[in-house]
C-alpha cells in the first residue's frame, strides 16, 4: 500500500480490530486444528482395527498349539487335561441353535409381518401395532442374562408347578419317551435282563419267581429262578446261567429315554436353553425383518392389490419373496448372535461340562461352546487356558462362516437391485 | 354360457372363504405380535413374583437393601448372618460401566465422526467390516481377552492391580460397545442434512469445525440416545464381568480392586451350591430386578429421545 493512497477518513473500529495478518494467523491456526483433527480421527479409527488384530493375533497365538484333531472329536476330560476336547459342545451348540431357530424364526417373521404389512385400520389395531413396536425396541435393550432367568423360571422350573424340582430325584409330568424298567442280574455276571414296569413308584424289587423278562438283546425269554438255599448246585452251564437267576436278586430301577422323550417341566434340557436363546434373539429377527420388508417397493404392492390379490396373498407372493434374502442376512446374523451367547445359557443350563455326547433326547442336557470357554478360561491350570484360546478359535471361524454366507447374500441382494 | 377357455381351468374358489382366510392369517399374525407383548409380560411377572419371595423373607428388608454396605449371600456361612446390601453391587457395576464408557465414547464418537465427515468410500468399505466384526465377537471371547493380555498389561504399567480387575473388565466392556456407539452416532450425523454443512462450509468454516460446531450439535439428540443404549448395554454385560472383574463384592471406587458385578453375582450365584427356592439364591432375583429397572429406564429414554429426533428431520 503506497502512503498516498492512504484514506482521509479513520478505519471503523470493527474493522481494525481484524487486521489482515491478524486474520491470516487465525485463519492459519484454524486450518491447522483442522489438519490435526484429520490426523486423530485417522489414529482413533485405526485403534480399532488395531484392537481387532491384537485380539485375534493374541488368541491365535495362545491356542495354535492346541489345534489338533483331540479337540475336535474329544470330550472335556479332568484327567487328561491335554487331550482334552469340544466335540460334545460342538453337537450342543448345534443342536441349541436348531431349537432357537425353529422357535425364533417363524415367530420373528410373522410379527414383522404383521407389524409391516396389516397396516391398521381401527383405532384399537394403530395402538395394538404402536404398542408392539416399542415393546419390541424395548426388549432389544434387555440384557441377555435377564432373558436368561426368565427361561430358567418358566421353561426349566416353570414356576414349581409341576413339582419341586430339587437336585437328586425330580418329578413332574414325564409325558412319552420314557420306558421304566428295573434291570436284574443273571448268574452270569456280564448279563443283565430287564423286566419292563407301568409305573415308576417303586425304586428297587427283590426277584420272587420266575417269569417272562427282556434279554440283553431286547426278545422276550423266560427266567428261571435259582434258590442258593434250597441245596441245588449253582448251575454251571452257560447258556443255563444266562437264564438263571438267583432267588431275592436286587433290581433297580433304570429309565431309557427314546430321543423323543418329552416331560414337564423341561429341568435343565437343550430344549430349554433353546427356547430361551429364541427369546433373545426375537427382537433381534422381528427388527432386522421389518426392515427388509420396508426395502420392498410399495409399487409391488400397489401392482398386486391392483389386481386383486388379497393382502395375504399379495404378502405370500410379493413382498415375502422379494424380502427373503434380506430377512434371511438378518436371521443369520442373529443365529451368529445366538452361537456366541453365554450368559443366558450359563443361566438355563448351569456350567456343567463334564459331557462326553451331544444332546440325546429332547430333555437332554447340552454343553454349549461359550459355556465350554468360559469354564476352560476360568480354569487356573495353563492348559485349559490355551484349550479355551483354540476353542475361541474354533467359535470364530463358525461364526465367520456364517457372517460370509450373511454378506454373500447380501452383496447379492445389492446386485440384484442395481439391475 | 361357458366361461372363456383361460378361466375354465381354474378352480374359482369362493370369495368366502379367501375372506376367512385372510382373517385367520391375520389374527394368527397378530398372536405372533402379541408373543412378544407376552414376553415382556413374563419377564415382569417372574422379576415381581420372584423377588417378592426375596423381599418377604425375614431376613431381608427393602430399606437394608439399598443401605447395607456388604452383599454376603455367597460368602456367610449362615442365613442368618447373611448381609443383602446392593450397594457393593451397584458400585463394581459403576466401576465396570464407567470405565467402559470412558474407552467407548471417545473412540467411537470420533470414528463415527471420521466415518460420517471424512473418509472416503475406500476407507469406508474396510473400516465399517471391521467395526461390525468387533461388534459380532462373541463376549465370552472379550471377556478371554481381558485376562489374556489386558488385565496383565495393567499390571505391568502398574502394581495396583489385581488379578481381576475392574479395570481390566471395564476397558473389554469398552471394546464391546465402541461398534455400537460409533454405528449409532454415525447414523445420526448422516441424517443431518447436507445443507447445514454446505452453509458452515460456505461461511468459512474448517471441516474441523463444521463437524464440532454443526453437525454434532445437530445430530446431539442421536448421539445422547446411542450413549444411554451403549450405557444400558455395558450394565447387563455379562460374560466379560464374569471372567475378568472378580467374584469379590467391594464397596470402593478404586478401579483395581475387584469388583462384582450386578450380572457377575447372578452367573457366580447359578455356578454355587445353592438350590431353586432358598432364600439366598432368590436374592438374585432382587439383583435382576435392580439389574432391569436400570436398563430398561436407560433404554426407553434412548428410544424416546432417539425418536424424536427422527421426526425433526424428517
Amino acid at each position: 500500500m503506497r502512503p498516498t493512497d492512504k484514506p482521509k477518513t479513520e478505519i471503523p473500529a470493527a474493522l481494525r480490530s481484524q487486521d489482515s495478518a491478524f486474520l491470516e494467523k487465525n485463519t492459519r491456526r484454524r486450518k491447522q486444528l483442522s489438519r490435526w483433527f484429520y490426523v486423530v480421527c485417522i489414529m482413533v479409527a485405526l485403534i480399532s482395527v488395531a484392537i481387532l488384530a491384537l485380539l485375534i493375533a493374541s488368541i491365535v497365538y495362545q491356542g495354535q498349539s492346541r489345534l489338533s484333531t483331540d479337540l475336535l472329536t474329544r470330550s472335556h476330560s479332568e484327567l487328561y487335561i491335554e487331550r482334552s476336547g469340544m466335540l460334545p459342545s460342538i453337537l450342543g451348540s448345534l443342536a441349541v441353535c436348531m431349537v432357537c431357530a425353529a422357535a425364533a424364526l417363524p415367530l420373528g417373521i410373522g410379527t414383522a409381518v404383521f407389524l409391516e404389512e396389516f397396516q391398521p385400520t381401527s383405532r384399537f389395531l394403530r395402538w395394538w401395532h404402536g404398542f408392539i413396536q416399542i415393546n419390541i425396541s424395548n426388549l432389544a435393550g434387555v440384557p441377555s442374562i435377564v432373558y436368561g432367568l426368565l427361561g430358567l423360571t418358566v421353561f426349566v422350573y416353570m414356576f414349581n408347578v409341576f413339582g419341586k424340582i430339587t437336585v437328586n430325584e425330580y418329578s413332574g409330568w414325564e409325558l412319552m419317551g420314557a420306558t421304566n424298567s428295573y434291570q436284574v442280574l443273571t448268574l452270569d455276571p456280564k448279563i443283565a435282563v430287564k423286566i419292563p414296569t407301568d409305573s415308576a413308584d417303586v425304586q428297587r424289587i427283590r426277584m420272587t419267581g420266575p417269569g417272562y423278562v427282556l434279554g440283553p438283546n431286547n426278545e422276550w425269554m423266560q427266567i428261571e429262578i435259582w434258590d442258593p438255599k434250597s441245596g441245588d448246585p449253582r448251575p454251571r452251564d452257560p447258556s443255563k446261567r444266562r437264564r438263571t437267576v438267583k432267588l431275592g436278586q436286587a433290581g433297580s430301577l433304570q429309565t431309557e429315554k427314546a430321543w423323543y422323550y418329552f416331560r414337564l417341566p423341561f429341568d435343565k434340557s437343550f430344549l430349554a436353553a433353546g427356547l430361551t436363546l429364541a427369546l433373545v434373539i426375537l427382537p433381534i429377527i422381528i427388527i432386522a425383518s421389518q426392515e427388509a420388508l420396508r426395502a420392498v417397493s410399495p409399487s409391488l404392492r400397489e401392482a398386486s392389490l391392483g389386481l386383486g390379490a388379497t393382502r395375504w396373498q399379495t404378502v405370500k407372493n410379493i413382498c415375502l419373496p422379494a424380502a427373503i434374502p434380506g430377512i434371511m442376512t438378518g436371521a443369520i446374523l442373529a443365529m451368529g448372535r445366538a452361537i456366541g451367547e453365554a450368559a443366558p445359557i450359563l443361566v438355563v443350563l448351569g456350567s456343567l461340562v463334564a459331557k462326553s455326547t451331544g444332546p440325546k433326547h429332547l430333555m437332554d442336557n447340552a454343553v454349549t461352546m461359550p459355556v465350554l470357554i468360559y469354564e476352560w478360561a476360568g480354569r487356573p491350570e495353563p492348559e485349559f487356558q490355551e484349550l479355551a484360546a483354540a476353542a475361541i478359535i474354533v467359535l470364530l471361524v463358525i461364526l465367520l462362516a456364517f457372517n460370509s454366507i450373511a454378506i454373500y447374500l447380501r452383496h447379492r441382494v445389492q446386485s440384484d437391485s442395481n439391475v | 354360457m361357458s366361461l372363456p377357455k383361460a378361466l375354465q381351468r381354474r378352480a374359482m374358489r369362493s370369495t368366502d372363504i379367501g375372506v376367512l382366510i385372510e382373517k385367520a392369517v391375520v389374527i394368527s399374525l397378530a398372536v405372533a405380535g402379541a408373543i412378544s407383548i407376552m414376553i415382556t409380560i413374563g419377564i415382569l411377572y417372574m422379576l415381581i413374583s420372584q423377588s417378592y419371595g426375596f423381599f418377604s423373607n425375614e431376613h431381608v428388608t427393602l430399606k437394608g437393601f439399598f443401605t447395607d454396605s456388604k452383599w454376603t449371600p455367597l460368602q456367610a456361612s449362615s442365613l442368618e448372618k447373611t448381609q443383602f446390601g446392593i450397594m457393593p453391587l451397584l458400585s463394581g457395576t459403576l466401576r465396570v460401566t464407567v470405565i467402559a464408557m470412558l474407552v467407548s465414547l471417545p473412540l467411537g464418537l470420533v470414528t463415527a465422526i471420521y466415518l460420517s465427515e471424512f473418509a472416503s468410500h475406500r476407507v469406508r468399505s474396510w473400516l465399517k467390516p471391521t467395526l461390525e466384526i468387533i461388534a459380532g465377537i462373541p463376549t465370552v471371547v472379550l471377556g478371554y481377552f481381558a485376562i489374556l493380555l489386558i488385565s496383565p498389561g495393567l499390571q505391568f504399567l502398574s502394581d495396583g492391580f489385581a488379578t481381576f480387575n475392574a479395570a481390566s473388565a471395564g476397558i473389554a466392556v469398552g471394546i464391546l460397545c465402541l461398534p455400537m456407539v460409533c454405528s449409532l452416532s454415525e447414523d445420526a450425523m448422516r441424517a443431518v442434512p447436507r445443507s447445514l454443512r454446505e452453509g458452515a462450509y460456505g461461511l468459512g468454516c474448517t471441516p474441523f469445525e463444521t463437524s464440532i460446531k454443526v453437525v454434532v450439535p445437530a445430530a446431539l439428540s442421536g448421539i445422547i440416545s446411542a450413549f444411554l443404549l451403549a450405557f444400558s448395554r455395558a450394565v447387563g454385560e455379562t460374560m466379560v464381568v464374569a471372567l475378568a472383574a472378580g467374584t469379590a463384592p467391594t464397596l470402593s471406587a478404586n478401579p483395581a480392586d475387584q469388583a462384582q458385578t450386578m450380572t457377575g453375582f447372578i452367573v457366580e450365584m447359578i455356578k454355587s451350591e445353592n438350590e431353586y427356592g432358598t432364600p439366598r439364591y432368590f436374592s438374585l432375583y432382587g439383583v435382576a430386578v435392580t439389574l432391569f429397572v436400570i436398563t430398561f429406564v436407560m433404554t426407553l429414554i434412548g428410544q424416546l429421545i432417539r425418536r424424536r429426533f427422527k421426526e425433526s428431520y424428517q
